[in-house]
């Protein structure tokens, strides 16, 4: 391992943090595309905090729960691959330029949600 | 090979195969102490198991990818690993049941105790799985198996009232002894839901290369196959109802149950249980034996296959072997084999949840089904038995052990 | 894609079709203002353990130090030899060649094949 390689598998599941420490979200995938002969990172697909709500999330996806009314589709927000800082791995931060842009998407989601 | 052969063949296999240790003492002892009372933990238990086996089916002719294969793929290796130790745990004691119910068949027939054949039965299992060539082993075993018809004869035999055998398809509560009731209804269950059934069938599947063509005899292999076979646990357990519950005589040995059929059909109903008891559990050893190996073996992503020599899926073979080794040494001890299986079928109802939402999941998955995802009937009907079964055996399991079983 | 769903934990097949193991670990480049790069999957080695839990990979590379083949570095392949990934993932290697069946060959050698008939 080369100090500027990561294990995917140790970022799964690690709280991304606003750069005023609040928790944004767990990295849950990453989304990558071809560019040329490589694959590379386009973006960070974030669940939610909560580790109940992880597994309801899976629990969810059953179509019986659905047809009740109960669970919905699992989504992950997208994050490009530059608004997430892994100089620290173990600690990954929203970078500060785009800490506001994403609060104002979140809030946005939220009101969504609420209609 | 035509579908209607495949159709013959698997519905042999169903029927041949259903019966084993776990449906055989937990019906037989259900009937004595209940009389018919406990026919319907028979039909939730075998309408659970016809629509999990079909899912296995599913899942292998339209994903391509065998259950463990899909579910360390779909939920990482982390869950993955603790459904494995729990389906592992589970299936080693059935296994060990079964070898347990062959010795006690040779110590019926032979007046030797059960526990000196243990090391025979377990190498006679082994070799059989050693010599590669699985296929013609479980079409024989099954085959073979269709003798436990014999218990349909002998309630026909005994005249079984049918009628009230229907009466009771729906759920009751007991009018006594309510502890042991609830103990016997979630054994029945869980002797009926083994998870073996469902890994075996959907490991078939793939070796026989079955594709979105296949769905139908699917269906069929499975609704017909697992039916007529909670047929045969439901004339174990009239059978019983018939010689063991009219004259209040409990079963808690193995050695009573035989009298099932000696008594309608005589000294052939005797020579035709202990081949029943033998055949059966010796069809599904190997079957549990195999079916660890196959959990491991694809949850890992190591050379598997039930038709390859030893030497070129080495992991594999030592994985059966470890197992059918460990479970002949635990009949070796002694330990009682009637106990032994029906607690492990109790257990196997307490870890239904575990073993089974994984599988719902990835029915529901358009990723591995494509459009052919489960009807919300069937999620719904699996999950609602596994979870009661689940609770009830929370509750019953410690009441039986506090109340001495 | 996405690379936990679509690539972790998958079958890896050889350039033959043969079994070779599950994708256990991925290896990302970071580098810097560039977007990181998937650089290699890694097979075994004490891969899936770390996963499951740090201290339980310690125990098992402790224990499998004693025990089991020489050879018992995990597998690593480039991303560049990955051909496909779909219902498994094709890699362009030869199994043999690499240790994927080092741990295969050694139950195969000192257990399974010195009972006859293997």
């Amino acid at each position: 391992m080369k100090p500027s390689e990561v294990r995917f598998e140790d970022l799964i599941g690690k709280v991304v943090r606003n750069p005023y420490g609040r928790p944004i979200g767990r990295i849950e995938d990453v989304r990558v595309e071809p560019d040329g002969e490589d694959y590379l990172v386009t973006e960070f697909l974030l669940g939610p905090m909560e580790r109940w709500s992880r597994v309801l999330a899976f629990i969810g996806e059953l179509t019986t729960l659905r047809a009740l009314g109960i669970g919905k589709e699992r989504r992950l927000r997208p994050f490009p691959w530059h608004w997430i800082d892994l100089t620290d791995p173990a600690r990954p931060r929203l970078e500060a330029e785009w800490a506001e842009r994403a609060e104002r998407a979140e809030r946005a989601e939220r009101a969504e949600e609420a209609e | 090979m035509s579908k209607l052969l495949e159709i013959a063949l698997g519905l042999v296999t169903g029927i041949g195969g259903f019966l084993e240790a776990g449906s055989l003492s937990t019906s037989a002892q259900a009937g004595a102490a209940f009389g018919f009372q406990l026919v319907w933990p028979i039909v939730l238990g075998t309408v659970c198991i016809a629509f999990l086996v079909e899912m296995g089916g599913r899942l292998a002719a339209v994903s391509r990818h065998t259950l463990p294969d899909a579910m360390r793929e779909r939920f990482g290796v982390r869950f993955f690993s603790v459904v494995l130790v729990a389906v592992v745990l589970v299936s080693f004691l059935v296994l060990a049941s079964e070898i347990g119910g062959i010795s006690l068949a040779l110590q019926l027939a032979t007046g030797i105790r059960f526990q000196w054949w243990a090391p025979v039965v377990a190498l006679a299992v082994w070799l059989l799985l050693w010599a590669h060539n699985f296929g013609l082993v479980e079409k024989g075993a099954s085959l073979l198996g269709l003798v436990t018809l014999v218990f349909v004869v002998a309630a026909f035999r005994l005249h079984v009232p049918v009628n009230e055998l229907g009466a009771h398809a729906l759920p009751s509560l007991p009018q006594h002894d309510g502890a042991r009731y609830w103990f016997m209804a979630v054994s029945i269950i869980g002797a009926s839901v083994s998870p073996y059934l469902f890994y075996f069938y959907s490991a078939g599947a793939i070796e026989d290369e079955w594709d979105e063509s296949y769905l139908g005899v699917n269906r069929v292999i499975a609704g017909i196959g697992m039916g007529f076979g909670g047929g045969i646990a439901v004339a174990v357990l009239a059978g019983a109802a018939m010689v063991f519950h009219s004259r209040g005589i409990q079963i808690d040995r193995y050695e009573q149950i035989p009298l099932l059929l000696a008594e309608p059909l005589g000294r052939w109903g005797f020579i035709l249980f202990v081949a029943s008891l033998g055949i059966a559990c010796f069809g599904a050893a190997l079957e549990i034996a195999l079916q660890i190996a196959y959990l491991v073996a694809q949850g890992f992503g190591w050379k598997w296959g039930e038709n390859l020599k030893p030497s070129e899926a080495a992991r594999f073979t030592l994985v059966y072997t470890i197992a059918i080794l460990l479970a002949g040494l635990l009949i070796f001890t002694g330990i009682d084999p009637l106990k032994l299986t029906i607690f492990s079928m109790a257990l196997t109802a307490l870890s239904l949840p575990i073993t089974v939402v994984p599988l719902l999941i990835l029915m529901n998955d358009p990723q591995y089904v494509g459009e052919h995802g489960n009807h919300w009937i069937a999620n719904a009907a699996v999950l609602f038995i596994s979870i009661v079964a689940c609770i009830v055996a929370v509750v019953a399991i410690p009441l039986q052990l506090l109340g001495g079983s | 894609m996405e690379l936990g769903h679509a690539v972790l934990d998958q079958q890896v097949r050889d350039r033959k079709g043969e079994l070779m193991g599950k994708v256990d670990g991925i290896v990302l480049e970071l580098r810097g203002s560039k977007a990181p790069r998937v650089a290699r999957l890694v097979i075994g080695g004490g891969t899936a353990a770390r996963r499951i839990h740090p201290r339980f990979a310690d125990w098992l590379l402790g224990w499998r130090r004693r025990w089991g083949p020489k050879d018992d570095q995990p597998v690593e392949i480039p991303w560049s030899q990955v051909l496909k990934i779909g219902i498994d993932v094709k890699v362009d290697l030869d199994a043999e060649r690499t240790s994927a069946w080092a741990w295969e060959a050694w139950v195969r050698d000192h257990i399974i094949g010195r009972i006859p008939g293997a």
